[in-house]
């Protein structure tokens, strides 16, 4: 009995630990963004007295903000969905289709998995400079449709894998073309192989900072995370405009994550599993 | 033959038609940088073609090796990794052994250890920079409450630096937790049921039965969790740059500045250091955890 108890309780604390390191961060940050400067330096634990949201308001009109949102939503979304077409594509036909070299091409996509982040830094830094799309959108769309080869190949493939090959034939003696059976047959059975990567593709693309930092330059093309950089002297130690931004910059990610919850779980799993 | 291999020569231009753009990213973004890195990690190189690299040698290896900031990096990444091995993955693991006991929380539990990852890690690094913050940071706040002279630049004074850098990772460790936690419920019921019946005690199954089955999943995490702190960088970059003075200096680090200072062979040169690196880790993991046997 007493033996049980203190597991018990020895869980109960990890698992309030684990709730502890992972909000707490978090709930600090939207706290003080509601307070005043002298509050946050002051009392740092006190709840916000009221939810003024001028701040918020402030950082939006001012300081590019806008502008890096809108980056960042565009680089990534156009980068998720021309991915996903790609990789698709490519999954659909190693997993459809027998034709020579068919195993090889998957494992050698596979193997781009062991190449640890950041040693092609300085190929694709002078790719994207030598194609003239140096501080520019283009440039960091391209770099970023790159990001999901291996992990769009392993969920796509296994999702067309699962297809049923009754339907192919079915499909095939009716008649219909190559692109048919897979516009209008195959990709509509994959819709949740589909979203699982995309959310996963779009997450990786809107919180990533590395090859923004490389491969912009000015203000006009610069993303949210990378905009991060420069918040010192942005709000010239205004912490609650500070502390604002930085909600603003980190509340879409949760909010992905909180309507997709059951596709993140499976995903994240899924990525790093197979690697 | 079936209908699968007909298909398939029939469609011939339409299965490289599809495959294309895939082999194409892959080309460019994969394979050719690669080679590009191994090639002029041995030259003088301004990123302009092979042809234009000019034959050095080892010399930017030895450039490497003489440099100080070079020296600190490796020792960081070493004692990073222990600790990502002996804190990070153990604290991954223990968490997913509660989850898997399914006590009233823990689903709770398992959505607020995720939040961390879905976010940016810039803004993660942005968060701890402010944690630590001497004037208005969280932690120095709470210290205060019992030491009010308390007075610390954690991310600009040394030793405090490397464990403020290591505190921003090595608690959040749900990647290593998921894996695990799918392995564990994988295990067949019988084979516990059976171990209960010849008298095993709980803990004699989680050392003797749980644990090794997990091992695929346990080794993965290793593999993880050591390659990201080879090639760690925002969490560094964001918060103490690499100081005070060398400090927390990092590969990635140095590779960051060899490419703004145009010295692109020197750069590659630490690229390849990175590769060998994350190889290594992998093979010798693969070995120690025996991941090629099959667990069943």
């Amino acid at each position: 009995m007493i033996k049980k108890t203190i597991s018990m309780t020895f869980m109960y604390l990890v698992l309030i630990f684990v709730v502890v390191v992972s909000l707490f961060p978090l709930v600090w940050v939207v706290m003080s963004s509601f307070k005043t400067n002298a509050d946050i330096l002051s009392s740092p634990f006190s709840l916000p007295t009221s939810f003024d949201f001028e701040p918020y308001l402030q950082v939006l009109s001012t300081n590019n903000f806008l502008t890096f949102a809108i980056n960042s939503f565009t680089i990534a979304s156009i980068a998720t969905v021309g991915s996903l077409l790609m990789y698709s594509m490519g999954a659909y036909v190693i997993a459809k289709y027998d034709f020579w070299g068919r195993n090889i091409f998957f494992i050698i996509f596979a193997m781009t998995l062991l190449v640890p982040g950041h040693t092609k830094t300085q190929p694709i830094f002078s790719l994207v400079a030598n194609l003239g799309l140096y501080d520019t959108r283009q440039g960091l769309i391209l770099v970023y449709l790159s990001a999901g080869l291996a992990m769009c190949m392993f969920l796509m493939r296994s999702s067309f894998t699962a297809i049923p090959k009754e339907i192919t034939e079915a499909a095939t003696i009716d008649g219909a073309g190559f692109i048919r059976i897979f516009a209008q047959l195959h990709l509509p059975l994959v819709k949740s192989g589909l979203a699982t990567a995309g959310i996963l593709l779009f997450l990786g693309n809107w919180n990533e900072y590395y090859f923004a930092m490389l491969l912009t330059a000015s203000a006009r093309n610069r993303t949210l995370p990378y905009a991060l950089a420069f918040f010192n002297e942005t709000f010239a130690y205004n912490y609650t405009r500070m502390f604002a931004a930085l909600t603003l910059v980190i509340i879409p990610g949760i909010l992905i994550y909180i309507i997709t919850q059951e596709q993140v779980k499976m995903s994240l799993t899924a990525g790093s599993v197979k690697g | 033959m079936d209908t699968k291999s007909k298909l398939g020569r029939r469609n011939l231009p339409w299965v490289f038609i599809f495959l294309l753009p895939t082999l194409v990213m892959f080309a460019m973004f994969y394979l050719w940088p690669i080679i590009e890195v191994f090639y002029t990690s041995f030259t003088r190189y301004r990123g302009f073609g092979l042809h234009t690299a000019e034959w050095l040698g080892f010399a930017n290896f030895t450039r490497l090796f003489n440099m100080q900031s070079f020296l600190i990096s490796i020792t960081n990444i070493a004692l990073w990794s222990v600790l990502a091995i002996v804190l990070h993955v153990s604290f991954g693991v223990v968490v997913a052994f509660i989850f898997y006991r399914g006590i009233p929380g823990w689903k709770f539990a398992r959505a607020a250890f995720m939040v961390p990852v879905v976010i940016s890690s810039a803004a993660w690094a942005m968060i701890y920079r402010f944690i630590f913050n001497n004037d208005f940071g969280l932690l120095n706040n709470i210290i205060r409450i019992f030491n009010p002279d308390f007075q610390l630049n954690w991310f600009f004074s040394s030793p405090a630096a490397f464990w403020a850098i290591t505190f921003t990772w090595v608690f959040y460790a749900v990647i290593v937790t998921m894996v695990v936690l799918g392995d564990l419920m994988a295990i067949p019921s019988d084979l516990l049921e059976a171990a209960s019946i010849d008298g095993a005690s709980s803990w004699q199954k989680t050392w003797f039965i749980k644990l090794p089955l997990c091992r695929f999943s346990i080794g993965t995490g290793v593999i993880m969790s050591v390659t990201s702190r080879i090639s760690m960088y925002e969490a560094i970059a964001l918060t103490s740059r690499g100081g005070p003075g060398d400090d927390t200096m990092s590969l990635s680090l140095i590779l960051v500045r060899a490419i703004s200072d145009n010295n692109f062979g020197l750069a590659n040169a630490t690229a390849v250091i990175m590769f060998i690196m994350g190889i290594l880790t992998m093979v010798i993991v693969n070995k120690l955890f025996r991941m090629n046997d099959s667990v069943y």
